[in-house]
């Protein structure tokens, strides 16, 4: 059998992939993009939703916190960055609802707070993939997310991600066909992380 | 002496003879003709003269006088003389037709004349043509006909288009009506022909069958049938064809005798109602198609729950009827009819004997419109990165440790079927149906109190409200005497709540809502008379809400109130009990009866202790309500004697 799926049988979980997409706009094109996007999601005659999200980095993993919390423990990119098969960006996760005391049990178990943002921004969604336009705010006040925010940079960060099951790769072929769509707007491509992580360590 | 056999020793004969054997034994053997040799040996024998006689002759006269013929000819030099004359008168021949072909190019002396077979093969294609149109004229004519009526046909147009009026060609005519399509309808050009969607699937829907439609442009003339003149469209759709025809789903609730089997159910016939015609305006055409594929995914929604749902009362689905038991005795039958034109039309209002239940039709279709949009707007995670697709509630389950029957209880809440939705809203119909009949029956039955009934305007498919009051004419006034009750009917039964704010579950017979309603207007009657005695002077001796004496009711129970007059020598007895009625009883004490002795003695109210009761003809007396009799019954009784 399948080692992914004993590995699942044993441990009572769903091997759950991500498959993710991003690009950036500056501000000023902003606006033609959400048209354009709400022009091409579902639901085109009622407004799209808005989000204001505080994440924080812990080492490797990724913890909300809005008004339920959310834990998402994310692995390595499966196959690395220069496999031309694969259109988009893979990697396995594990999504979880958590309680408020998250923090300190992570803190217990040993992950240390790496960094922390503000995500503000306007959420889509055509079928089951998931597309934001979101700009990045830095916290002044660390672990205050109501304090001063600043923002990162001039653009918004657009992303295009979806969460499936192993093994389908049909879903590459269909966000890469709606990136497509958004092509002169903005490119939407799998970028390579490995850089960031390096450049950190370096510093 | 015989002497043995001689000796025959056979020995082949040596092929290359032997010329000489040598004196030391050597044979020399004539060595054998090679191949030109033999060639020219026979060559020698070939007669190039007289090739056409009989070769057997020369076969024969070959093998037996080879000899005989050379001695006759010539002894030849080399065995190729013959052959060499041959050739040489050969090539006299030639040269005299060389000079002959010489001669004729000069064409002074001879000329060369064509021969008739060489020059056949140009003219044949002509006379081949000349056959064809000799034997298939027809055929040509035919074809010059159509390619003729083809050309003209294609003129007619171009002559109309250039005569019409208004300046805008039905080619401008065309776009303009593809553009108000275009606003309504999705519309995308693949390969020549514009093809339409008219299925739900952008809206949410999931339904395998897809309704696409192409448009194509108005090609025939204009027809001379009357009233066919302002109908000429430039534009026209082609409707798939299992969507034509128009449909619409029947629900019906009737009663049936309780013991009807489901399975002896009457098939329904859809009726034969009014078809679009071909030329209708597009719009209206794909409407109705569109209302057919709505109706057909209904439908289907519909059986396929009734075939999968486990239910305690068990669902029937024949062919384009579902038909199931909403309470014992009541049957409910949703019907999808659909009608495609084709046939012939019945006359007659057939639809004006069936009491369709057009509320629910349309209830319907809000439910299958809901499923729809539920497919579409899915909840946005909070936050944005978490997975989506579930409700929030789903979402907390985890960190605040739902129970698994609080899940199970979660997913049975929010997926209910279409089926039992309806079912509960066709239930509560029934009972509101039914409640409305009985209070307005008893309103019109009981002459006595008024019976008043306020129903909400807030209500829902599955529950609506009812305030019942009960006053005497005339004495509204007096608002302790009302009796009132509210009545909330939901989808099971009716919970009732009496002034006294006690309540009580009925269950969905009609006769308990009666009963109920009856027992009231007994204890009306009581409450009346006790407010009148307060009201009037006379004095309440016992009140009993519940008599536990007298004959026994059919159901609840009698009041009754004792009254005496203020001057003490009269006595009212007022009992009303729903089954047994209203009864009122004087007592007119005979003091007069007494010894006049004791009356010193004895006070005088003991003197009332004695006498009999005496039941009052209600009906003589004048009044219209109790109320109003009871007064002039009090007023005659107390008279000043």
């Amino acid at each position: 059998m399948d080692p992914a799926l004993t590995q699942a049988l044993k441990t009572g979980v769903a091997p759950m992939q991500e498959y993710l997409l991003q690009g950036s706009i500056l501000d000023g094109s902003k606006d033609i993009l959400l048209h354009r996007l709400r022009g091409l999601c579902d639901n085109a005659d009622t407004a799209p939703e808005t989000f204001s999200d505080h994440e924080m980095r812990v080492l490797n993993n990724r913890c909300s916190q809005s008004m339920c919390k959310h834990l998402r423990y994310v692995g390595q990119t499966e196959m690395g960055i220069g496999d031309k098969s694969r259109h988009t960006l893979v990697r396995t996760c594990l999504d979880i609802g958590v309680s408020d005391t998250v923090v300190k049990f992570l803190n217990e178990m040993g992950f240390r707070a790496d960094f922390e943002f503000v995500a503000r921004g306007i959420f889509f969604h055509k079928g089951r993939m998931k597309v934001t336009v979101s700009k990045l705010f830095k916290l002044s006040q660390p672990g205050d997310p109501q304090a001063g925010l600043e923002p990162v940079s001039g653009s918004h960060l657009v992303e295009l991600s979806v969460v499936a099951p192993t093994g389908q790769e049909q879903v590459g072929e269909d966000m890469k066909n709606f990136a497509e769509q958004l092509k002169p707007l903005v490119c939407l491509e799998k970028i390579d992380h490995k850089p960031f992580a390096a450049a950190k360590q370096g510093t | 002496m015989a002497q043995s056999g001689v000796t025959v020793s056979i020995e082949a004969v040596h092929e290359n003879q032997i010329q000489e054997v040598s004196l030391d034994g050597h044979e020399t053997v004539i060595p054998p003709l090679s191949m030109s040799e033999c060639l020219a040996k026979s060559a020698q024998k070939i007669d190039f003269g007289e090739e056409d006689e009989g070769i057997e002759g020369k076969q024969t006269s070959e093998e037996g006088t080879t000899e005989k013929e050379e001695s006759a000819f010539q002894p030849s030099l080399w065995p190729w003389d013959s052959v060499r004359n041959k050739l040489k008168t050969s090539l006299t021949e030639i040269g005299v037709l060389l000079d002959v072909l010489n001669i004729a190019k000069e064409k002074k002396y001879m000329a060369i004349v064509q021969v008739q077979q060489d020059t056949s093969e140009p003219k044949s294609a002509l006379q081949l043509l000349a056959k064809k149109k000799a034997i298939s004229l027809q055929s040509i004519c035919g074809g010059l006909n159509t390619a003729a009526s083809v050309l003209i046909s294609g003129a007619e147009r171009l002559k109309r288009s250039q005569e019409e009026k208004g300046g805008v060609s039905s080619h401008d005519k065309f776009h303009i009506e593809l553009l108000k399509l275009r606003q309504n309808w999705r519309l995308k050009k693949v390969g020549n022909s514009i093809i339409g969607d008219l299925s739900y699937r952008s809206a949410g829907s999931r339904f395998w069958q897809g309704g696409t439609f192409e448009v194509t442009k108005t090609t025939s003339l204009p027809s001379d049938q009357e009233g066919s003149t302002a109908q000429q469209y430039p534009l026209q759709v082609v409707i798939p064809s299992e969507l034509e025809g128009s449909s619409y789903l029947q629900l019906e609730i009737k009663s049936v005798p309780d013991s009807m089997d489901l399975m002896s159910v009457t098939l329904q016939v859809p009726d034969g109602f009014g078809r679009t015609p071909l030329n209708a305006h597009w719009q209206s055409r794909l409407d109705t198609a569109q209302n057919v594929l709505f109706c057909k995914e209904l439908f289907a929604q519909l059986a396929r729950e009734a075939v999968q749902l486990k239910s305690n009362v068990p669902h029937v689905v024949v062919s384009n009827q579902i038909i199931t038991n909403i309470f014992p005795g009541v049957q409910l039958s949703i019907v999808l009819c659909h009608s495609t034109g084709k046939g012939d039309k019945k006359t007659g209002p057939h639809s004006g004997k069936m009491d369709h239940k057009h509320v629910l039709e349309h209830s319907l279709h809000q439910l299958l419109r809901e499923v729809h949009h539920r497919t579409l707007h899915l909840a946005a995670p909070h936050p944005v990165t978490a997975p989506f697709g579930m409700s929030k509630r789903r979402r907390l389950a985890g960190p605040t440790a739902m129970s698994r029957s609080d899940l199970k209880e979660m997913s049975d809440r929010s997926g209910e079927t279409l089926l039992e939705q309806i079912i509960k809203q066709a239930r509560h119909e029934v009972l509101r149906q039914r409640t409305m009949s009985v209070i307005d029956r008893l309103a019109g039955e009981i002459p006595d109190p008024q019976i008043m009934a306020h129903w909400s305007c807030l209500n829902s498919p599955l529950q609506s409200n009812v305030k019942i009051i009960i006053t005497s004419n005339g004495y509204e006034g007096m608002r302790v005497t009302w009796q009132s009750l509210d009545l909330e009917i939901g989808v099971d039964g009716i919970l009732v709540t009496t002034k006294d704010r006690r309540t009580l579950k009925l269950s969905f017979q009609e006769k308990e809502v009666e009963d109920i309603i009856r027992w009231q207007v007994s204890q009306h009657h009581i409450a009346l008379s006790q407010n009148l005695a307060r009201l009037i002077g006379w004095q309440v001796l016992s009140y009993n809400g519940c008599s536990g004496v007298g004959e026994m009711e059919g159901f609840a129970c009698a009041s009754s109130i004792q009254l005496v007059a203020p001057n003490n020598d009269r006595m009212l007895s007022v009992r009303s009990g729903p089954t047994s009625g209203l009864h009122v009883f004087l007592k007119i004490d005979s003091s007069g009866n007494l010894d006049p002795s004791l009356s010193s003695l004895v006070d005088p109210k003991w003197l009332n202790l004695g006498g009999t009761f005496r039941e009052l003809d209600l009906e003589q007396i004048e009044g219209r309500n109790l109320a109003t009799k009871l007064e002039l019954i009090m007023a005659m009784v107390n008279k000043k004697r």
